[in-house]
C-alpha cells in the first residue's frame, strides 16, 4: 500500500515539478498567446495594473482620508500580490480541461497540468510586481535590508498556490459547479483582507484579518517591501498552511489520480 | 528489449451524465435521503474484458475491429493514459503514441514553433530538438510556410507537420491510432516511406486502422477484438482475413413465419 502510495506521489507531484522544461514552455506560451501581434506584448498587464493602480490609489486615497504617500506603495503591493493569488486560484480550477487534449493522450505527470497554471501566473506577477519600483521612488519609500524578506515570502505565497491549485484542479474536474463557488469565494475574500484598507482601520475587527491566512501571506510580501518585518505569527501561518495544504493536497492526489483522465 | 505483457487486463470507463457532475446534487442526495436521489447517474462501460497478451521485439501488430470495440482504450493502456480496472500490465521500454496527429498544436503559434512545443512536450530536449528542426523541416516540404501560423495551413498540411513531430524520434515501442490513411496522395506515398523507416527502427508496433492495406504490409501480426474481448490473435493475414469475412446468416422463408396479409404496413389498404 506505502508503495502504491509513494510511486503515485514520486510520479504524479515530484515527476511533475521535474518536468519544469514542459510546464515553463507551456505556461509561457500561454501568456504569448495573449499577447501575440499586440504592441506592447505581455507588458501591456504591467500597463494595465499601472493604471488600475493608480487610479485607485488616487480615488481611495482621498476617500479614506489617507496620505497618499502611504496609501499607495500599500496598495500597489497588496494588489499585485493578490492579483497572483486570485488569478490562479480561479484559473486552477480548469488545469486539467486546459491540458485535455494532451492528458488523454500521452502519460504526463498531472503536476504539469497544475504547475503551469501557477506559473504562468508568477510570469504576470513579475510583470507586474515592477510597477512597485517607480512607486517607491516616487513617494519617498525608504528601502531597507528588510525588503529581502520578501523573497522567502514569496516563495512561501507560491507553495501555498501549489497545494490549492492541486486541490482545486482535481476537485473542480470531478464536480464541475465548483469553479463558480470558487471565483464568488474569491471575490469577496478580496473585500474580507487588508488590501484597499490597512488592518489597522478595523479596529476592534482586527481580528477578521488575523484568521485570514491571505491576509498573512500578502503581509510577508508587503511588510517587508515597506520596510517593516513582518509579524512572526504571519510566517507561522503561512508555514503551516503550508504544510497541512499540501499534506491534503497529496492525500487528494493518491486517492483520485487513477480517476482523474475519466472526469476530464 | 521492448515488451508488452497484460494478463486479464480489464478496463471499465466511468461516464458522467451532468448530474453526476454536480457536488450541490451529490450533497443534496445524502442530505435528502435515498428517495429523492437526483445524485445523477454514473455509466460504466466495460471497455476491455479480460484481455491478455504477450508481445516482444519484432511484433508488429495490427488493431482491428469495429468502431467501439476496445482498440482505442487499449492504446492507451499501453501508453498509461487509461489505467486498468483489473488485471496486470507491463509495459517495458519507451512508448511513443500518435494518437491525434495535431497532439498540442497551438493554432496561432508558427509551425517551427509547434515543432519545438510538440518536441517539448514529447519528452525531447532542447538539443535533440535543434538538431533534428532540418530534418523535421525538409520532411514537411513546408518551407517558409513554417514560419506563419499554423491556422493558414490546410488539412494535408498539418498532417505533414505532425507526421514529421511524430516519426522523428526512435521509438522502442509505437502505437498509431487511426491517423494513417489521412491526407494526400504524394504525401502519403513519402509520409508511409518514412513511417516505414521508423517502424523497421522500433521494437513492438501496434496499429489500429481500418485501412487494410496498410495493415497488410506493416504488420505480422494482428489482434482482432469484439466489444472488448479478444476474439483472435495471431498471423496478420489469418486474423484480418477471418475478422473482414462476413457472416453467413441463415433465415427462414418468409411465409413460414409471419402471412402475408398481416405484415402490410401501407396506408388506406385495409389489413385483414
Amino acid at each position: 500500500m506505502t508503495y502504491a502510495v509513494g510511486n503515485t506521489i514520486a510520479r504524479e507531484f515530484i515527476d511533475g515539478f521535474r518536468s519544469s522544461q514542459i510546464w515553463g514552455m507551456l505556461g509561457w506560451d500561454d501568456i504569448r498567446q495573449r499577447y501575440r501581434r499586440s504592441l506592447l506584448g505581455p507588458f501591456w498587464i504591467t500597463l494595465s495594473m499601472g493604471v488600475f493602480i493608480m487610479l485607485l490609489g488616487v480615488i481611495y486615497a482621498r476617500l479614506f482620508k489617507t496620505d497618499i504617500a502611504i496609501y499607495l506603495p500599500y496598495l500597489s503591493v497588496g494588489l499585485v500580490t493578490w492579483g497572483f493569488i486570485a488569478t490562479a486560484t480561479t484559473e486552477s480550477c480548469r488545469a486539467f480541461q486546459e491540458g485535455e487534449r494532451i492528458l488523454k493522450q500521452i502519460k504526463l505527470p498531472y503536476g504539469v497540468y497544475v504547475l503551469r497554471v501557477v506559473w504562468r501566473n508568477v510570469v504576470i506577477f513579475f510583470h507586474t510586481i515592477i510597477i512597485f519600483i517607480p512607486v517607491a521612488v516616487l513617494f519617498n519609500v525608504e528601502p531597507t535590508w528588510y525588503a529581502f524578506l520578501a523573497l522567502p515570502g514569496m516563495a512561501l505565497i507560491y507553495i501555498n498556490q501549489v497545494w490549492v491549485a492541486f486541490v482545486l484542479a482535481i476537485l473542480c474536474s470531478r464536480y464541475r459547479d465548483i469553479m463558480p463557488v470558487v471565483t464568488t469565494a474569491v471575490q469577496i475574500l478580496m473585500f474580507a483582507t487588508p488590501i484597499m484598507y490597512f488592518r489597522e482601520s478595523l479596529g476592534d475587527s482586527a481580528w477578521i484579518a488575523d484568521i485570514n491566512p491571505l491576509y498573512h501571506l500578502i503581509e510577508l510580501v508587503r511588510a517587508p517591501l515597506l520596510g517593516t518585518p513582518p509579524a512572526m505569527l504571519s510566517w507561522e501561518v503561512a508555514i503551516s498552511t503550508a504544510i497541512m495544504g499540501t499534506s491534503l493536497a497529496l492525500a487528494l492526489l493518491v486517492r483520485t489520480s487513477r480517476r482523474i483522465v475519466f472526469w476530464v | 528489449m521492448a515488451r508488452i505483457f497484460l494478463n486479464n487486463l480489464s478496463v471499465d470507463i466511468p461516464i458522467y451524465d451532468v448530474g453526476a457532475a454536480s457536488l450541490k446534487r451529490a450533497l443534496l442526495g445524502r442530505a435528502i435521503g435515498g428517495r429523492f436521489s437526483q445524485a445523477g447517474s454514473i455509466v460504466t462501460v466495460k471497455a476491455l474484458k479480460n484481455l491478455s497478451l504477450e508481445a516482444n521485439v519484432g511484433d508488429r501488430i495490427a488493431l482491428v475491429g469495429d468502431n467501439g470495440s476496445g482498440k482505442s482504450t487499449l492504446l492507451r493502456v499501453l501508453s498509461s493514459v487509461y489505467p486498468a480496472t483489473a488485471g496486470t500490465v507491463l509495459v517495458d521500454g519507451h512508448v511513443s503514441p500518435m494518437f491525434e496527429a495535431t497532439l498540442g498544436m497551438n493554432m496561432d503559434a508558427t509551425g517551427l514553433e509547434n515543432i519545438r512545443m510538440s518536441g517539448t512536450i514529447w519528452g525531447m530536449t532542447r538539443a535533440q530538438i535543434e538538431s533534428s528542426m532540418d530534418e523535421i523541416a525538409d520532411f514537411t516540404e513546408l518551407g517558409s510556410y513554417l514560419e506563419v501560423p499554423v491556422r493558414t495551413y490546410s488539412n494535408g498540411m498539418l498532417l505533414r507537420l505532425a507526421f514529421a513531430i511524430a516519426t522523428v524520434r526512435d521509438p522502442e515501442i509505437m502505437l498509431i491510432d487511426e491517423v494513417i490513411g489521412v491526407g494526400d496522395q504524394k504525401f502519403f506515398a513519402k509520409a508511409f516511406a518514412r513511417l516505414q523507416g521508423v517502424i523497421q527502427r522500433s521494437q513492438i508496433l501496434v496499429v489500429a486502422s481500418h485501412a487494410d492495406d496498410i495493415l497488410r504490409v506493416l504488420c505480422n501480426k494482428a489482434l482482432w477484438l469484439d466489444h472488448g474481448i479478444l476474439v483472435e490473435y495471431g498471423d496478420s493475414e489469418t486474423v484480418m482475413t477471418a475478422y473482414r469475412t462476413p457472416e453467413v446468416v441463415t433465415t427462414q422463408p418468409h411465409s413460414e413465419t409471419q402471412p402475408h396479409s398481416q405484415w402490410s404496413p401501407k396506408i388506406g389498404v385495409p389489413a385483414n
